[in-house]
């Protein structure tokens, strides 16, 4: 029971990082909570089922597609709804507005045509399990762990060892002067949102294979939220480390304490971080961040 | 050839105009200064230069050709600005600090040479190489932000108070370091609050006043001009 309820927390934890992974990116670049992430999320979740049920696709492409229907969506989305305030060097609240919008918009734009059926990806992996210890572990938990937990770590390496990371890093430090060495920003930021998105399709599909996908299911980005402010706004290893806490600490209450009582147990954390360490467990004292 | 041209510059900040209607020019080769108090619009002058701030009108041309809107296509033009204050990548470490400054050259080799030439003017900046910028001192601080703009090649350089906030002998090797990348054939323009050192190196010095030029020179000449060390040098 015990390692069962380990293995599904650790898959939901790997779901919220590589949520909170965008949300951080976004956040520790343009300085503002990307309200529409889940949006971004919901519409790669529908792009992942289309493959899967009108093309009739594997996982693996069904995957690929959805990283970059999501990345497409996301670089879309800064383009028309926050590259011109951006440019006006608007007050983050004001592109914080635009991101709620653009959510409100997306979500209904999908009511409108799609429906507000809830659909199920078809079956890839049956139910398959393994018995370990007594216990029964789904391997699509594990999977989905594992391979969040490796998306997480390439992204961390290209963040630090490419020519491309090293300059989103000096942009979160100083964007004019990461312009003034020669950097486009408009690209700059193209590529900060196609990787969030690519992350974004990654969770829709997780999302929408381990339970449903529908119009509203981006909200669980709220939990995103919490995770990146638990591990530090900013911070990617914060972000891998507060979604994998957060997923843990939420399936043993539910299975241990109460279900009804999991997300007030999520909220009350958000609001216990926020009130005793804000910067989170790995984010930096002073306002610098990734 | 000029490397910089401006001709009646103007820049507004909402209803504050900043600079008001300057002009000066900057040869290929030359150390040219502008001197002023605080507030006289200097700083406005080098950051329109680098494409950062829009002008309201005049014209600016850099190495015969008009200034580019974005300030990454300023910087592929071959001019390069070291801001008051150093802006560093406190974040990053030194020798990402010195990889962004060479953002815009693809071959990595070139990269490797010209951070080795870097080495030859600031020898400790070898040494920190793996340290965090924002960890630096003062002086090391200012050493890796030249460094920093060096390391593009480019063929101007715009130096904006490069010694505000430094020890004597520190002051010293930034003037030594920029008579010495001239004679390699470096155009500089040098903005100074305190001008002595500034005027006495400079081929040409321009004073600023309340956004505009009350008078112009050589260097050496300005820096001895009585009226002019009263109101600006200090004595």
């Amino acid at each position: 029971m015990f390692l069962q309820t380990l293995i599904t927390g650790l898959s939901i934890g790997g779901i919220y990082a590589l949520m909170a992974v965008g949300y951080s990116l976004v956040f520790s670049v343009l300085n503002f909570s990307n309200f529409a992430h889940g949006a971004v999320i919901m519409l790669g979740a529908y792009v992942g089922l289309a493959l899967a049920t009108k093309l009739s696709l594997g996982f693996g492409l069904v995957l690929a597609g959805s990283i970059a229907g999501a990345g497409i969506i996301a670089v879309l989305n800064e383009r028309l709804a926050y590259s011109s305030l951006r440019r006006r060097k608007a007050p983050s609240l004001y592109l914080m507005i635009s991101a709620m919008g653009c959510a409100v918009f997306l979500e209904n734009l999908v009511y409108a045509t799609i429906g507000s059926r809830f659909y199920a990806f078809p079956e890839f992996f049956g139910r398959q399990v393994v018995t370990l210890g007594g216990s029964s572990i789904s391997l699509l938990d594990v999977g989905a762990f594992l391979f969040a937990l490796a998306a997480i770590l390439g992204l961390h390496l290209f963040i630090n060892r490419t020519r491309t990371g090293i300059a989103i890093r000096a942009g979160v430090s100083d964007m004019t002067m990461c312009s003034l060495m020669g950097v486009d920003l408009d690209r700059l930021i193209a590529i900060v949102f196609l990787l969030a998105g690519g992350f974004a399709g990654v969770a829709g599909v997780f999302l929408g294979v381990k339970y449903l996908v529908y119009p509203t299911m981006g909200w669980v980005t709220n939990k995103a939220y919490i995770a990146a402010v638990i591990g530090g706004l900013g911070s990617l290893p914060g972000a891998l480390v507060g979604g994998l806490l957060l997923g843990i600490v939420e399936t043993f209450v539910s299975t241990y304490v109460s279900s009804v009582l999991r997300d007030v147990f999520s909220f009350s954390m958000l609001i216990a971080f926020l009130i005793w360490r804000p910067n989170g467990l790995l984010g930096r004292d002073s306002e610098e961040k990734v | 050839m000029n490397a910089l041209r401006v001709e009646d510059l103007n820049v507004h900040y909402g209803t504050i105009h900043a600079v008001q209607g300057v002009s000066f020019s900057v040869n290929e080769g030359e150390i040219v200064s502008i001197v002023g108090s605080n507030g006289a619009g200097k700083s406005t002058i080098m950051w329109t230069l680098a494409g950062v701030v829009a002008s309201s009108g005049g014209i600016v041309e850099i190495l015969g050709s008009p200034l580019p809107s974005k300030p990454n296509e300023v910087v592929a033009r071959g001019l390069a600005l070291v801001p008051e204050r150093r802006r560093l990548f406190s974040a990053l470490t030194v020798e990402e600090n010195l990889i962004m400054g060479a953002y815009l050259r693809k071959n990595d080799q070139k990269v490797k040479d010209e951070m080795q030439r870097c080495f030859q003017l600031f020898p400790i900046l070898r040494e920190r190489l793996k340290q965090r910028s924002g960890t630096l001192s003062g002086g090391e601080q200012q050493m890796l932000a030249i460094s920093r703009a060096l390391m593009g090649n480019p063929k101007i350089l715009l130096l904006d108070e490069p010694t505000l906030g430094l020890a004597p002998l520190i002051v010293e090797t930034v003037m030594e370091t920029i008579l010495r990348i001239r004679k390699e054939g470096m155009t500089v323009l040098l903005v100074e609050q305190n001008a002595t050192r500034a005027l006495e190196i400079s081929d040409r010095g321009y004073i600023l006043e309340a956004g505009r030029f009350l008078k112009s020179g050589p260097g050496p000449e300005l820096a001895r001009d009585p009226e002019i060390q009263k109101a600006y040098l200090g004595g």
